[in-house]
Order: C-alpha cells, then sequence, then structure tokens
C-alpha cells in the first residue's frame, strides 16, 4: 500500500519519471502482448517460420517493416525479440538485486572487517572493467538459454545494487532508532527487517533499476558479438544478423534500425526513472533538481 | 550516534611511535595508504581474473581442440602429440598453484604472455601491443575532448539554472547518459558512412595508404577515427554535463560567490576562477572511475567498426579462444584503469590544497 502511495507521489511530482515509466509502459505491453500481436500479423501463418515469405521484402503494408534474409516478418522478430531482453534483464536484476541486498547489509550493518573487505570488493567489481571477464566466460561457458545467461549476467551486475544499497544502510544505521531498538533487545534480524528494510525499500528500487539496465547493457553486448544465449531470439542477437548479413550496404536498414530503436527506448526509459529515483530519495541531489540556489542581485541582496 | 566499540575493533592497532609519526606526516602517510590499496586491489583483481580463467570447463587447448574438430581439422594420433607439446608451452601441467605465480610472474616481470592463437606464433604481449596505440588514441582523444566540452557546457548550463533551455538540455543529457556508445554508433554508421558516406565505415585507416608519418596517412587517420570517436564523445559529454552542473549547483549557494560578485568581478570570471576552480576535485575523480565503464563500452563501437584495437582484439580472441591473448588484455586492462586511478588520487593534493588526508 506504501509502495502504490509512493509510486503515486513520484508519478505526480517527477516528469522524468512520467516519460520514463511511460516509455518502459509502452515496451512492456508490447513485449507481453506479443502473443497476440504476432499471430495477428502471421494473419494465420507462423510470421517467424524460415521462408514463410520471400525474403529481403522492403516496408510496405503487408509488412510494416520488412522481411529479412530467410523471409521473416522482421515487426514480429522485434516483437519476440524485445520480450526475451526485457525478460532477462528482469531476472538477472531480481537476482543481482537479492545478492546485493544481501552483501549491502551484512557489510553495512555489521560494519568493521566485513564492511571494509565487501566495500573493496565491491568497488573493484566496479571500477576494474569486468565486461572483458563476463565476455571471457560467455565465450566458454556457450550459454545455450535464458536463464544461463541471467545468472552470468547476475555475477557481473550484483555490485551496481549493492552500492547503492549499502550507502543507504550505512547513512541509516546510526540513526537513533536503531540504537533504540538494539537497546530493547531485538535481535539483528529483527532489527533489519522491522527498522531498516522499509526505510531501504526505495533504494532496493533503485539498486534492482541500475542492475537491471546494467545487466541489459551486457546482453547486448554478449549478443551482438555472438555469445549470447543461442535457442532465443533477441534483439542483439537481430544486429548481429543485420551487421553479418550486411543489411547496410543492401539497404535493408529495417533488421539494423528495428532492434535498435528498442533497445535505446529501453535504456532511455530506464536511466529516466532512475534518475526520478534517485532525485526524489538521493537528499543531495533533491537540492540540485528543485531548490534554487540562493544567489546576489547585485544591490547587496540575497534571495 | 556511533557505537565506539565497533570502531575500536575495526581500527587496526599500531605501536605509539608508529602512530605520531603518521599523525606528523600526513601526506606521507595518505601516499602509503593510497599505494598500499592499489597494490592490494591490483592483486586481488588480478587474482579474480585469474580464477575466472580457470573456472573455464575444459582448458584453451581441448577447447580449441575441440572447434577444431567440429570444423574436421583433425588427425587423432598426431593431434594428441600436438596436444601434449602445447600443453607443455601453456604450463598446463603444472599444479594450480605454480599456474598462479607463472601467471603472476609473466604479467608482472616477464611481460611474456606466451604464443597468441590468433597470430601463431608470436607472443601475445606483440599481438597487444601493436593494438595497444590505436586504443589508447581513440579513447585518449575522445575521453579528454568529452571531459572538455561535457565540463564547459555542464558549467554553462548549472549557471544559468533558471533558464527553460538549460533545463530542457540537462533533461535530455540524463536521458541519453546510458545509451551503449555502441547503438550510437550503429545510428552515426548508417547515418554517415552508407547514407552520405561522408565518412567510411571501417578500419583505423585506408589500407591503400601506407603508414607513415605523412599528411595523408594522418588524414586517413583522422577521417576512420572520426565515427568511432564520435560515438564516445556524444555519450560522454551528456555524463560530464550531468556531473559538472551537479557539481556547479551546490557550489552556488557559497559565500565566496557572492564576495566575489561585489567585488564587480564578470560573470565569466566568477564561473571560471571561483566555480570551476572548486569543483574540479570531484570531477577529476569521477574522471578516474569512469574509466572502466567506457573501456567496456569502447570494445563494441571498436567491432562495429574493426578499429584493430584492444577491444577488437578482444572480441577477435574470444571467437578464436585465443587463451594467452585474453588473458594478456584482460589484465592490461584493470591494471591501466587501477593504475589511472591510483595516479589521480596520488595528484590530487598537489592539485588542490584543500585536500584533507
Amino acid at each position: 500500500m506504501r509502495f502504490l502511495r509512493a509510486a503515486y507521489k513520484l508519478w505526480t511530482s517527477s516528469a522524468k519519471f512520467r516519460v520514463g515509466l511511460s516509455i518502459m509502459g509502452i515496451l512492456v505491453v508490447l513485449g507481453a502482448g506479443q502473443s497476440i500481436l504476432v499471430p495477428i500479423i502471421g494473419d494465420g501463418e507462423d510470421p517467424l517460420e524460415i521462408a514463410a515469405y520471400k525474403q529481403w521484402l522492403p516496408p510496405s503494408s503487408d509488412h510494416l517493416l520488412g522481411t529479412d534474409r530467410y523471409g521473416r516478418d522482421v515487426l514480429a522478430m522485434t516483437l519476440v525479440a524485445l520480450v526475451a531482453s526485457l525478460k532477462v534483464g528482469a531476472v538477472a536484476g531480481v537476482l543481482s538485486t537479492i545478492v546485493g541486498v544481501i552483501v549491502a547489509f551484512v557489510a553495512g550493518y555489521k560494519g568493521g572487517l566485513l564492511d571494509a573487505i565487501l566495500a573493496t570488493i565491491t568497488e573493484m567489481f566496479l571500477v576494474v572493467p569486468s565486461f572483458p571477464l563476463l565476455l571471457t566466460l560467455s565465450a566458454y561457458v556457450r550459454a545455450v538459454n535464458l536463464a544461463h545467461v541471467a545468472l552470468m549476467l547476475t555475477v557481473f551486475s550484483w555490485p551496481f545494487a549493492a552500492r547503492t544499497i549499502r550507502a543507504q544502510v550505512l547513512s541509516l544505521r546510526s540513526r537513533p532508532y536503531v540504537d533504540l531498538a538494539r537497546v530493547s533487545n531485538l535481535s539483528d534480524l529483527e532489527i533489519i527487517f522491522q527498522e531498516l528494510l522499509p526505510n531501504v525499500l526505495p533504494y532496493i528500487g533503485l539498486g534492482f533499476a541500475n542492475a537491471a539496465l546494467g545487466a541489459i547493457f551486457a546482453l547486448m553486448g554478449l549478443e551482438v558479438i555472438g555469445l549470447g544465449p543461442s535457442e532465443t531470439l533477441s534483439l542483439g542477437i537481430m544486429l548481429n544478423w543485420a551487421i553479418g548479413w550486411g543489411a547496410l550496404s543492401l539497404g535493408a536498414w529495417p533488421m539494423l534500425v528495428a532492434p535498435a530503436v528498442p533497445l535505446v527506448l529501453l535504456f532511455t526509459g530506464m536511466t529516466l526513472i532512475n534518475i526520478s529515483l534517485e532525485e526524489t530519495y538521493n537528499p543531495r541531489l533533491r537540492e540540485v533538481a528543485r531548490i534554487e540556489a540562493p544567489r546576489g542581485n547585485g544591490d547587496g541582496e540575497l534571495h | 550516534m556511533t557505537n565506539t566499540k565497533t570502531d575500536q575493533r575495526s581500527r587496526p592497532r599500531l605501536s605509539a611511535r608508529a602512530r605520531r609519526w603518521f599523525a606528523d606526516h600526513a601526506h606521507a602517510a595518505y601516499v602509503i595508504r593510497r599505494l598500499g590499496r592499489y597494490v592490494l586491489t591490483l592483486w586481488g583483481a588480478l587474482t579474480v581474473a585469474f580464477i575466472f580463467f580457470r573456472l573455464i570447463p575444459g582448458d584453451p587447448v581441448s577447447t580449441y581442440l575441440a572447434s577444431l574438430e567440429q570444423s574436421h581439422v583433425h588427425n587423432a594420433e598426431e593431434a594428441q602429440r600436438i596436444v601434449d607439446h602445447y600443453r607443455e608451452l601453456f604450463g598446463l601441467n603444472d599444479s594450480l598453484f605454480d599456474q598462479y605465480i607463472a601467471y603472476l610472474r609473466q604479467l608482472l616481470v616477464s611481460h611474456d604472455l606466451g604464443p597468441a592463437l590468433i597470430d601463431f606464433p608470436t607472443p601475445s604481449q606483440i599481438v597487444i601491443l601493436r593494438a595497444l596505440p590505436w586504443t589508447i588514441g581513440l579513447l585518449g582523444l575522445s575521453t579528454v575532448f568529452s571531459w572538455i566540452l561535457g565540463t564547459v557546457l555542464g558549467v554553462i548550463v548549472g549557471w544559468r539554472r533558471e533558464s527553460r533551455i538549460a533545463d530542457a538540455v540537462t533533461s535530455v543529457a540524463l536521458a541519453l547518459s546510458r545509451i551503449p556508445y555502441y547503438l550510437v554508433a550503429l545510428m552515426l554508421v548508417y547515418f554517415f558512412a552508407f547514407r552520405l558516406a561522408w565518412f567510411p565505415p571501417m578500419s583505423a585507416y585506408a589500407p591503400s595508404i601506407e603508414r607513415a608519418f605523412t599528411v595523408e596517412f594522418l588524414v586517413s587517420v583522422v577521417k576512420h577515427g572520426t565515427l568511432p570517436a564520435l560515438s564516445i564523445v556524444m555519450i560522454s559529454v551528456c555524463n560530464w554535463l550531468i556531473i559538472t552542473r551537479t557539481m556547479v549547483i551546490t557550489t552556488l549557494g557559497e559565500d565566496y560567490l557572492v564576495f566575489a560578485e561585489a567585488k564587480g568581478l564578470s560573470e565569466r570570471r566568477v564561473a571560471v576562477h571561483y566555480v570551476l576552480r572548486n569543483c574540479w576535485l570531484p570531477l577529476i575523480t569521477a574522471f578516474g572511475i569512469r574509466l572502466g565503464s567506457i573501456f567496456n563500452g569502447s570494445v563494441l563501437v571498436e567491432r562495429l567498426f574493426m578499429y584493430p584495437g584492444l577491444g577488437n582484439l578482444l572480441v577477435q580472441s574470444l571467437l578464436m579462444l585465443d587463451y594467452n591473448t585474453l588473458q594478456g588484455i584482460v589484465a592490461l586492462s584493470i591494471f591501466g584503469v587501477l593504475t589511472a586511478n591510483a595516479a589521480i588520487d596520488l595528484l590530487l593534493p598537489i592539485l588542490d590544497p584543500r585536500v584533507k588526508y
């Protein structure tokens, strides 16, 4: 209930949130509706079957985005691919957030040497370019399905979530009500769940948003090189094919534009949501976003 | 309210004399601590990379063999002899700990990474060093240029907060800030290389021109490098704009700005000498921290343009499963980013006397 109210407040106050959530909403609806839309596009047949239509057809009223090299409808491909990308992003995001929450709470709450070690590990993953490591892992462990890929992505995206959450846990740990809870003999776990968790929730959401963003970038990177999940159609694989088939020199721009546009929208939408969350819940950024700093106006007055 | 008991437990115990020395020589203490952190993180990251490479199922030689088998380039008996020879060559017969020591020694001392599968038998380090200048050139120029441009725009946008245009620019920059360079590169290639043919779509220079420091060659390099650099610059500028704007806005409330305006200084002078000079500490730190993600993004850009840098080499060796080169590139990127960050942190006290250790 609190969650819905917070979401509503965010919606009414932040234009960025409105735009970001709308973009994501459209993408999710399109993706979720693919099971309805694809048959409509196919008009009875399966538009994704190889040689369903003639190859390399330009966009027309029959095929809004034309067909590809194997005669499949590009629009249908895009919709199916969109779902795959959204799914992996969501799953990897959730898993990363779970790992990140555990790490952040252990580090932030316990403090001391454990915190120092975990914080150093988190920062190490964030500073050092981890993308080559992820690529190496996928090159040798040829991932076949979405689940494996999501798992690998989690290994690399959890620091994004952990960093965000740990900062908030640290700042909350020294608050008076935590000391009060400790004095009243609540166990550590009870303190974490009853006192800290409700206040960290927005940051967990922000951590999820950051981790999902990183995961989708890594996923796209894997697929574009050809190391992504081999059994599923996804936006990155379409890009890989487009380049491999020389779509650019053939003038077959739909193969390139059709996967690129949803990707750009995905990143833009998620970034806007991230930023609106950060602006609302990070007090330092709040000042930057809203309140105008006092400045003199030349005749000695401060506004 | 802090928990003093936990604090006491977590601080390392030093002798009284050592503590006094550190208190007297704060700067030296800072340098020692930072260098210590650098060495520790470098060691940790390289070890994690080592573990990663050893986690790979099978070993590099058998995997390569398996891929050869798939293309039917395989004679079992002869292959076994060659496999044994290569296993010796790649040091795969030693124990894990020996391999770890050999790995560290290779990277830090002898700089000899073993033969590369891409260009057998050229040692991997030669292959990597061939690609390195291109990446340094591309990334170096792009990051410096976008840092400068982004900072200048950020100051302007932060300074004129009331303007609607500044708000619009900021929102656009925020929305675009995390779009992968690769997607921008795709659009640039489509429009400028294929539709308009203003720029070439591939490589670092026209293959017909000889590699020498001639004007012709340099012009070709610039022409070929423009689109890759532009894809990185366009998004990086957005990032720097946002960071700088945030810094400028938090500085705007300071008293010394009112004083400067009261003195009658021009707006530009106040902006550059009072605001920017006090901001650039976190800007430089942020630069170091971002280097890793800039490299991440550039890998795909280089691949798209087949730009002969480290990113393209990385993908090539991935697809060929060239173990030595992979290890070399990963280690080099880790080393580069961590060293750059340590160097920045050590230079900071010199650049800004307000830094507290």
